[in-house]
């Protein structure tokens, strides 16, 4: 019976042992997998692009495929299109190549007319040049719908726009419909010259819509002979490349055609063989001879000056050859560029980042792009049409895009900009971490201004020279303020704190002033009055007694104080004059409220933990020290604090990892705003409000979504390097103190 | 000690006592600001009726007094209330221009279902379906009539819960169809078939029920009181609106005391009112406090048990080095990152696995899949397990070396020289961890705003219906409560105090519970003064 009690102990103490040690075990690897987890996020951010050739086939309906001027795709990979010299927009199935539909346009003039020439703009709209000289404008549309099973089909349609008649003596020309509905051409005159036919349709304050008809050729001479001509979706400009390598601007304003531009795009001479605007039309992509692309946007001729120039932004990746096509996506600022031996490249501007380059076999005489830029259809010379599947699930994350300087389109000079989202879809998404990491470091280094001597004082205080019975409430007492809940300290800041010290600034800054007077004053008094009965017994160790109606009344002076000069010197509003005088504004939420707020939040830390390391400085020290006839100030500066340096040190990195992850003091009280600005006066947003605010609107596994991921991770690292560091410097002191 | 105290650096000792005098003032003014604004909102204030120079009148509670910024002129804001006629609840007047400031007797406060209150003299009752003693004073008829309605109230209730029967039951049976529908295979078309019939019924009964309930309330809200304000502007609304009236003028102290016990009371027990800004915090306190106790739950046995490895299994080693420092980090990675985490694996990961292996017929509405209290919970012990294994690791520690020799060499195995001997002993300790892990999880906002929390729960994450925990619901929360109607609600004027009442529940919560983790750990400090530690 003993026996097999005493097994079954064992066994017990042996199962206990396991559990016991894994569960450490486990502590550790929650840690490890924490990171691991949110890496594993933020992980996919930086892979590759990737595209996989999904489909080959050989249509039998396909006739010649030189004949072939577009291709095309809907943004689910399922409909392909062909548009031949015969004006037939081929449909097909792009999964099998099975024929759906032959859509054959009516000819616009002469009867027997081909289509010459194709240019793509917009969501698919063709500029078809028949071989007449008209112009038409033909819309692809796609569109999903669903039959009662739930099943999904793309259903496809063909609308004419537009019709304009020949100009005469064209070579050729392009035709674009405005977004307000009115059309906008350009043709090629014999003699380089260019002529501009406006249909411009505007409404009027009761909704009524009048359409004018314009006509006119640009008088300005071309600096060699006109390439590629390109039109906005506004019909407002005109952009024309030359074989000589300069880009020509054009507002087409209602009193006729202005120059507004006229740069070199190729400072070697080489010709413009491709232009392209992005999605939402504000920069234009410019493609050249040798190879060479970049993206250009109209920015301030000069700071401050409302001329506006277009200046070359961005350059990308270039093709070993000439450009001969771009293509821009309408669903992001993905960018497709086709250059000579139909090599195909893949490119995000913002970030000039070079997303993949695709190398078919064959050279391709025609490519497209698909709707959703999740696909690349081309046609080569046999007559095959190869379908890719692009995966670039985020095309805006590049180093770059983190954290360098980016001229965004419509800014007046490059900067640090963090604006994940924006009201209109074709809005260039700005994820800058900098102003976010500026921020933190901002928020984090105006609380430890305050709270570091503060702590650090009170601890010495509380450690070496207070009586030891007061130090029993003082501790709790801190204690009990590090238990506050930081919701509660962010509220009282932001609506309660921030609106009283608003027009008590200067109060604050007297306040710092005052206090040494004051105390010096009061300990003057003290040191006269201490004699006397019966305060003769009030013993070292309480002054902070004596000091604390000290305080109030400095609290007290400064308000009155400060109240006087602000009527005074500052003409009644200190904000104002600010404003006036600096141009400062002083926001309601300003880093001296988040210097109080989030240094009140560290502050028990640092003082607990100083604390605790100054008492665990042995007492045969002090005692050796005070026996040597030093003063107890001395033996707590020059004694007790250097022993405990280490820990203090510790105490004060932790309190740097604490005000650098708090989140909620800094989400209520900073008005969280991304700007770059040292200034005491306002505030800042940090990478932990920045998550709080953002990842409630961020689809999962989206870009914004992965990168405050990777802004977690930041955080994560930051604050796992500053503690280790306080951690082993900790036990290095327990082990220190342990030995004497 | 001959020489001055300037030498002898006293001035510089009594700067770091400024110091300490600093922290101690901030805690001090902290808790001080929040209970002067929290403690006296409750109370009735009088009513003043100001007749101003220019003829007109302004009514309600005087809320403030300032200096305007021309001058040395008084001005007194004033909370008019009355929203539903005059847009705003606040209104500033300047001192001179108040002509006389007087406190009728007979003027009415009303707090109202909606609109916020109500501030004026009570004009007429229109009593279309019940009766009351028709020889009252007005007032006294105004009460009697709203205990009247509230009773009748009270039977349309006990309707509704019977629709809410229904609508569980038609829940149920729709989940049931869904799932079989998912399920497909024989025998799947008839049980839908079946479960249609059986539905049936249950929506006529909830249909007729409904419309029975809805007729009673419009006939009940077709008694009315007419009220005018200090201008004469009358109001006609229904007494079933009134939640509480009362005359603050006209009563007594001992009558004002039992009010303000009324109305904490309401804030305890009562459902939140015109979007969190009135009304009570019930649901917001359930909700932390069950969240707290879930949490707990994981973490308080995870924390011990790691914090024995460390102090009782473990050899000092590189090993034990890592955990320590790991347990260290854990206690310093922000709240914000175990938000992301626990979005990441809980809600994202488990909960979406869950969702794929054992709901997949719900999706693509998600179930586990989304932030609950589960995963708020889950993600809070992570949080604090640092805490519990700190202080469960300092309690070991302090337990004298000889107590477990003793016991080893009477033959105990290591294992019950813990469960018998340590334990035990330690058990203030852990008691403490367990005390200061809920203060530091009820205070803890910043991870649950990604992981669940929501600012109006529809349901309690614990009621009647099976299985009574629905540990998937989303809930709400105290410190989220303050940030909530304190930033995000659209007249944050008028909903500071309720945010001011929240937080001092909510400090006094976390206060409290600090309070007794610091004297348990003092008691125990105590047991074994100079030993280790």
């Amino acid at each position: 019976m003993q026996a097999r009690s005493a097994t079954r102990a064992k066994r017990i103490d042996r199962i206990a042992t396991w559990t016991i040690t894994a569960s450490g075990l486990v502590i550790v690897g929650s840690v490890v997998g924490i990171l691991l987890l949110i890496v594993n996020v933020a992980l996919p951010l930086l892979f590759p692009p990737d595209s996989v050739r999904v489909q080959r086939f050989s249509p039998a309906w396909l006739g010649d495929p030189g004949a072939v001027l577009a291709i095309g795709s809907d943004g689910y990979l399922e409909t392909g299109y062909v548009l031949d010299t015969g004006g037939v927009f081929t449909f097909f199935d792009s999964r099998c190549g099975a024929l759906l539909e032959r859509v054959r346009l009516e000819r616009p003039g002469v009867a027997g007319a081909t289509v010459a020439g194709v240019e793509v703009s917009g969501r698919l709209d063709h500029s078809l040049r028949w071989s007449d000289g008209s112009l038409t404008v033909e819309r692809v549309r796609f569109f999903p719908q669903f039959d009662p099973e739930g099943q999904r089909h793309i259903a496809h349609a063909v609308e004419r726009l537009t019709v304009l008649p020949p100009a005469e003596g064209a070579v050729r020309g392009t035709a674009r419909v405005t977004e307000a509905g009115g059309t906008a051409a350009v043709f090629l005159l014999p003699g380089n010259r260019l002529r501009v036919v406006q249909q411009i349709v505007e409404e009027d304050l009761f909704g009524e819509l009048t359409r004018e008809s314009a006509s006119y050729e640009i008088e300005d001479e071309l600096p060699g002979a006109a390439g590629p001509l390109l039109l906005d979706g506004s019909g407002r400009w005109l952009f024309a490349g030359t074989d000589a390598g300069y880009l020509l601007r054009w507002a087409l304003t209602e009193e006729g055609p202005r120059l507004a531009d006229r740069v070199r795009a190729s400072h070697e001479g080489s010709a413009v063989t491709a232009l392209a605007m992005l999605i939402g039309d504000g920069s234009v992509v410019v493609g050249l001879e040798d190879g060479s692309l970049s993206v250009w946007f109209p920015v301030p001729a000069e700071p401050g000056s409302f001329v506006r120039v277009l200046k070359s932004i961005h350059t990308l990746a270039p093709h070993p050859a000439a450009v001969r096509r771009i293509v821009a996506s309408q669903a992001d600022r993905i960018l497709l560029t086709v250059g000579e031996e139909a090599e195909l490249r893949m490119h995000y501007p913002t970030g000039e980042r070079h997303l993949l380059t695709l190398s078919p076999e064959a050279p391709l005489l025609r490519a497209g792009l698909s709707l959703r830029a999740n696909g690349v259809i081309g046609l080569d010379a046999e007559g095959r049409i190869t379908v890719w599947a692009i995966d670039a699930p985020h095309p805006e994350f590049s180093w770059k895009a983190m954290f360098s300087r980016i001229w965004y389109e419509g800014f007046e000079q490059p900067g640090f900009v963090w604006q994940s989202s924006a009201a209109t879809d074709d809005a260039e998404p700005k994820l800058s971490l900098i102003p976010l990491v500026f921020g933190t470091l901002k928020a984090t280094f105006y609380a430890l201004l305050f709270a570091a001597p503060v702590a650090l004082f009170a601890a010495i205080y509380t450690s070496s020279l207070m009586d030891p019975r007061l130090r029993l409430i003082v501790k709790p007492t801190v204690e009990v303020m590090g238990a506050v809940p930081t919701v509660v300290i962010g509220f009282l800041a932001a609506l309660w704190f921030a609106p009283l010290i608003e027009d008590k600034i200067i109060a604050i800054f007297l306040f710092l002033l005052l206090a040494p007077v004051v105390l010096i004053a009061f300990f003057v008094l003290w040191e006269r009055v201490r004699g006397w009965p019966p305060l003769n017994r009030v013993k070292p160790g309480y002054e902070f007694l004596l000091v604390m109606p000290a305080v109030l009344l400095t609290v007290v002076l400064s308000v009155a104080i400060g109240g006087v000069l602000q009527d005074v010197i500052f003409g009644g509003d200190f904000r104002q004059w600010l404003f006036q005088s600096f141009g400062t504004q002083v926001d309601q939420r300003n880093s001296i409220v988040i210097a109080f707020a989030l240094g009140f939040a560290v502050i028990p830390i640092i003082f607990t933990i100083s604390e605790d390391a100054l008492i665990r400085v042995p007492g045969h020290l002090r005692a050796a020290s005070l026996a040597l006839g030093a003063t107890r100030w001395q033996t707590a500066w020059r004694v007790v604090l250097p022993s405990a340096s280490p820990g203090v040190f510790a105490a004060v990195m932790i309190g740097f990892g604490r005000a650098v992850g708090e989140t909620m003091i800094v989400l209520m009280a900073t008005g969280n705003t991304p700007i770059i600005d040292g200034s005491i006066f306002n505030g800042m947003r940090t990478l932990s409000a920045n998550i709080a605010v953002e990842i409630p609107e961020a689809p999962a596994g989206g870009t914004l979504f992965r990168v405050l991921f990777l802004t977690a991770v930041l955080l994560f690292s930051a604050t796992f390097l500053v503690n280790t560091a306080a951690e082993v410097v900790r036990e290095r002191m327990r082990k220190k103190f342990g030995r004497i | 000690m001959g020489r001055k105290p300037i030498q002898r650096g006293e001035q510089l000792v009594w700067l770091t006592g400024a110091a300490l005098t600093v922290t101690l003032l901030a805690t001090v003014t902290l808790i001080g600001v929040v209970m002067v604004n929290g403690l006296g909102y409750f109370w009735p204030s009088t009513l003043a009726v100001a007749r101003l120079v220019d003829g007109g009148t302004a009514m309600g509670e005087i809320t403030q007094r300032d200096y305007t910024d021309e001058g040395d002129l008084w001005r007194i804001q004033f909370k008019v209330g009355n929203r539903d006629l005059y847009g705003a609840d606040f209104r500033w007047i300047d001192a001179a221009a108040i002509e006389t400031l007087n406190y009728p007797e007979d003027a009415a406060a009303l707090e109202r279902e909606e609109y916020g209150n109500f501030y004026g003299f009570l004009e007429r009752l229109d009593l279309a379906t019940v009766q009351v003693d028709a020889g009252l004073p007005p007032w006294e008829r105004l009460q009697a009539a709203r205990d009247a309605v509230e009773e009748r109230f009270e039977a349309i209730e006990s309707l509704n819960e019977s629709v809410s029967a229904d609508s569980h039951e038609m829940e149920r049976i729709r989940l049931a169809i869904l799932e079989l529908r998912y399920e497909g295979g024989a025998g799947a078309e008839d049980g839908i078939a079946r479960l249609e019939e059986q539905l049936a019924p249950v929506r006529a009964d909830f249909d007729a029920r409904n419309a029975e309930a809805a007729a009673r309330l419009a006939e009940l809200r077709s008694n009315t009181a007419t009220f005018a304000d200090a201008a004469g502007r009358t109001k006609e609304m229904p007494i079933l609106s009134l939640v509480r009236t009362y005359r603050p003028n006209a009563m007594s102290v001992p009558a004002k005391a039992l009010f303000y016990l009324g109305k904490v009371w309401e804030l305890l027990s009562a459902n939140p009112r015109e979007s969190n800004t009135e009304g009570g915090l019930f649901p917001a306190i359930f909700g932390t406090v069950m969240l707290v106790m879930l949490m707990s739950l994981f973490c308080i046995p995870l924390g011990v048990v790691a914090a024995v490895y460390l102090q009782e299994y473990a050899r000092e080693g590189l090993l034990v080095r890592m955990v320590r420092i790991a347990v260290f980090n854990l206690a310093g990675v922000p709240s914000i990152v175990y938000g992301i985490f626990g979005l990441g694996f809980f809600v994202y990961g488990v909960g979406g696995t869950i969702d794929e292996l054992f709901f997949p017929e719900r999706l693509p509405n998600p179930t586990f899949g989304t932030g609950g209290i589960l995963w708020a919970s889950l993600t809070l012990a992570l949080l604090t397990v640092p805490v519990v294994i700190v202080v469960t690791e300092e309690a070991l520690a302090a337990i004298p070396g000889g107590i477990r020799e003793a016991s080893l060499s009477l033959g105990a195995t290591r294992f019950q020289t813990l469960w018998r001997l340590l334990l035990p002993i330690a058990a203030p300790g852990i008691i403490t961890g367990f005390v200061l892990s809920t203060a530091r999880a009820a205070g803890e906002v910043a991870p649950l705003m990604i992981t669940g929390v929501v600012k109006l729960a529809p349901a309690l994450p614990l009621d009647g219906e099976f299985p009574f925990f629905h540990l998937d619901r989303k809930f709400m929360h105290l410190g989220f409560h303050i940030y909530d109607v304190g930033f995000q609600s659209p007249n944050v004027e008028a909903a500071k105090p309720m945010v001011f009442i929240t937080t001092l529940l909510l400090l006094a919560i976390v206060i409290g519970l600090s309070i007794v983790a610091i004297v348990l750990r003092n008691s125990m400090q105590k047991r074994y003064a100079g030993k280790a530690f």
